[in-house]
């Protein structure tokens, strides 16, 4: 079975740096962490096909994140992914989510895949809503919030999370399924499989080669947080000292 | 701004009548129609499964051509119906929005980023499709006449529903505790546990956790279960124990007034993401905070 895999190479937020601005620049780009087990689950379910990383570059500027992109992707194939699509351009950094989402189908269709598999929601923008926007782009049913996971002669049998309830659901192939993180335990890549992972290809691709348009309507300006925690950390004294101290702070704030 | 809510309830119906124009309710069965009268302009009926977010996608696009901004509630179901919905109007999709005005023809909205450390202020043209973030839009919608009308649709769904498992309940309602002592893996076996039910006994609160307690070791069931997979709690004090504070964790704390934490290990993600941490172990300190707090309290 093909296998593509969305995986975001996101914005590493605990390395964020927030003062009076968002330094979204100096960030450094990580896997995001529920991709990690989208892609764990390719690698049980491909078989002897192949299973493919894909991935759009949202964050700029452009010529240094498009290499740090590229390691990033390294990692994912260092975990048992065949092949790595990174769409670097322009117009797609900070872009609306439609074009992300025009951009990864075409990936898809251009590799061939008979399911995508991503994670539920990004650490960066954690919107959670490619899957479905992927799937509605390439005509697929979707399959979202999966904890568990099982094909079988074309169809896909699911155990979606909800809210209240387990949804046990089935679609026939193609589908497009995001994985929650308790779908598997995302393994840690060998020195060994790393090293090989240096030799698999990465492709860069741009819109143009993807025969994509896009028209850019969503703006976004970031600023910190504004409710800020207090960040107040008893260290000292003995555990007596620490309780009481923390009760008193409690107090203070009326929560007790 | 002319909205459609899909799978309305009165704070979505509420944030969509603060926009300004017509108010529709898209509803699944004359009983919904029912409810939302007196508070939509339109009750819009379509006879579709709500459970298939593929057939409700269906008539939400069907219905939403009249309408600028289309309203879901921040569900999972609700979101993906509104990645569906977004990618075939070729609209925006704003999710978890905090906020959200109508300023020169735009939609303008607010939502946490990047691990909540910052705010995402986001605008789009219509058309837009919304997630509203559960307890942010306070208020009542105003009283109108409603008409009802039918949504004809064929649709079929490539989803088949095979069963449904009810997760196990009981008197836990962490969204509406005051007080939470959560707890996460500092704690070492399972009967340790005790110590923080006594402690949400003698707050007078109750007993939340992170994803390792109920989703790998299943200490606790899942409605216990605090982040982002879990529920999303707003008590006046969340205090963290033995939870080193992942952000799908922190995710579902971040309405919290107060956030107290203890952990041993100083350089714990959560103490940048508490009002106030303690760095012990919480084998030490709990007893002794059990028994101070129970003293006081009588």
């Amino acid at each position: 079975m093909k296998v593509a895999v969305l995986v975001k190479t996101a914005l590493d937020t605990g390395q964020l740096r927030v003062r009076d601005t968002v330094a979204t620049e100096e960030t450094p780009l990580k896997i995001s962490d529920i991709d990690r087990n989208a892609i764990e689950e390719a690698v049980k379910q491909k078989g002897q096909d192949k299973a493919y990383a894909v991935t759009v570059l949202k964050w700029g500027p452009l010529q240094k994140k498009a290499q740090e992109a590229e390691n990033v992707l390294r990692e994912a194939l260092a975990m048992g992914l065949d092949e790595a699509y990174l769409v670097a351009d322009e117009r797609l950094l900070n872009a609306s989510h439609m074009a992300t989402a025009k951009a990864l189908a075409a990936v898809v269709k251009k590799v061939g895949a008979d399911i995508v598999l991503a994670g539920e929601a990004t650490v960066d923008n954690y919107t959670g809503q490619m899957p479905a926007r992927v799937a509605a782009e390439l005509g697929w049913p979707v399959v979202t919030y999966v904890r568990e996971l099982k094909v079988e002669g074309g169809r896909l049998i699911a155990r979606r999370d909800l809210e209240d309830h387990v949804e046990v659901v089935e679609v026939q192939l193609p589908a497009v399924v995001s994985v929650t993180r308790e779908i598997n335990q995302p393994r840690i890549p060998t020195l060994l499989a790393i090293r090989a992972a240096m030799k698999k290809p990465v492709n860069r691709l741009t819109l143009a080669d993807l025969g994509v348009e896009v028209a850019p309507r969503i703006a976004a300006a970031y600023k910190p947080l504004v409710i800020q925690r207090k960040k107040v950390v008893i260290k000292d004294g003995t555990p007596e000292e620490k309780a009481e101290k923390l009760i008193q702070y409690l107090r203070q704030e009326g929560v007790i | 701004m002319k909205a459609l809510v899909v799978y309305p309830n009165r704070e979505l119906l509420y944030a969509a009548s603060t926009l300004g124009g017509e108010v529709a309710a898209l509803v699944f069965s004359e009983r919904e129609a029912e409810a939302v009268k007196g508070v939509a302009h339109r009750a819009l009926v379509a006879e579709v499964d709500p459970r298939l977010p593929d057939a409700v996608a269906e008539a939400v696009v069907k219905a939403a051509q009249s309408y600028q901004v289309v309203l879901l509630p921040s569900t999972k179901n609700g979101k993906t119906v509104g990645g569906l919905v977004a990618q075939r109007l070729g609209a925006e999709f704003l999710t978890d929005v905090l906020s959200l005005r109508v300023e020169g023809g735009v939609l303008k909205a607010e939502r946490y980023v990047f691990g909540n450390k910052a705010v995402a202020a986001v605008e789009a043209a219509p058309p837009v499709v919304v997630t509203v973030a559960p307890g942010r839009f306070q208020g009542q919608p105003p009283a109108v006449q409603t008409a009802v009308e039918k949504v004809a649709l064929q649709v079929g769904s490539k989803m088949k529903i095979v069963s449904v498992e009810e997760k196990a309940r009981g008197a836990v309602k962490l969204e509406e505790a005051e007080i939470i002592v959560s707890v996460g893996r500092g704690f070492k076996k399972k009967e340790d546990l005790q110590m923080a039910f006594e402690l949400a006994r003698v707050l007078g609160g109750q007993v939340g956790c992170s994803r390792p307690i109920a989703a790998d070791l299943k200490w606790l069931p899942e409605e216990h279960w605090v982040g982002l997979s879990g529920k999303k709690v707003k008590p006046k004090l969340y205090l963290a124990i033995g939870i080193s504070g992942q952000p799908q964790h922190i995710a579902g704390i971040l309405d919290s007034r107060i956030i107290a934490a203890i952990n041993n290990d100083p350089s714990a993600p959560i103490f940048q993401n508490a009002d106030y941490g303690v760095v012990e172990d919480l084998y030490k300190i709990v007893p002794i905070l059990i028994n101070k707090l129970s003293k006081t309290k009588g």
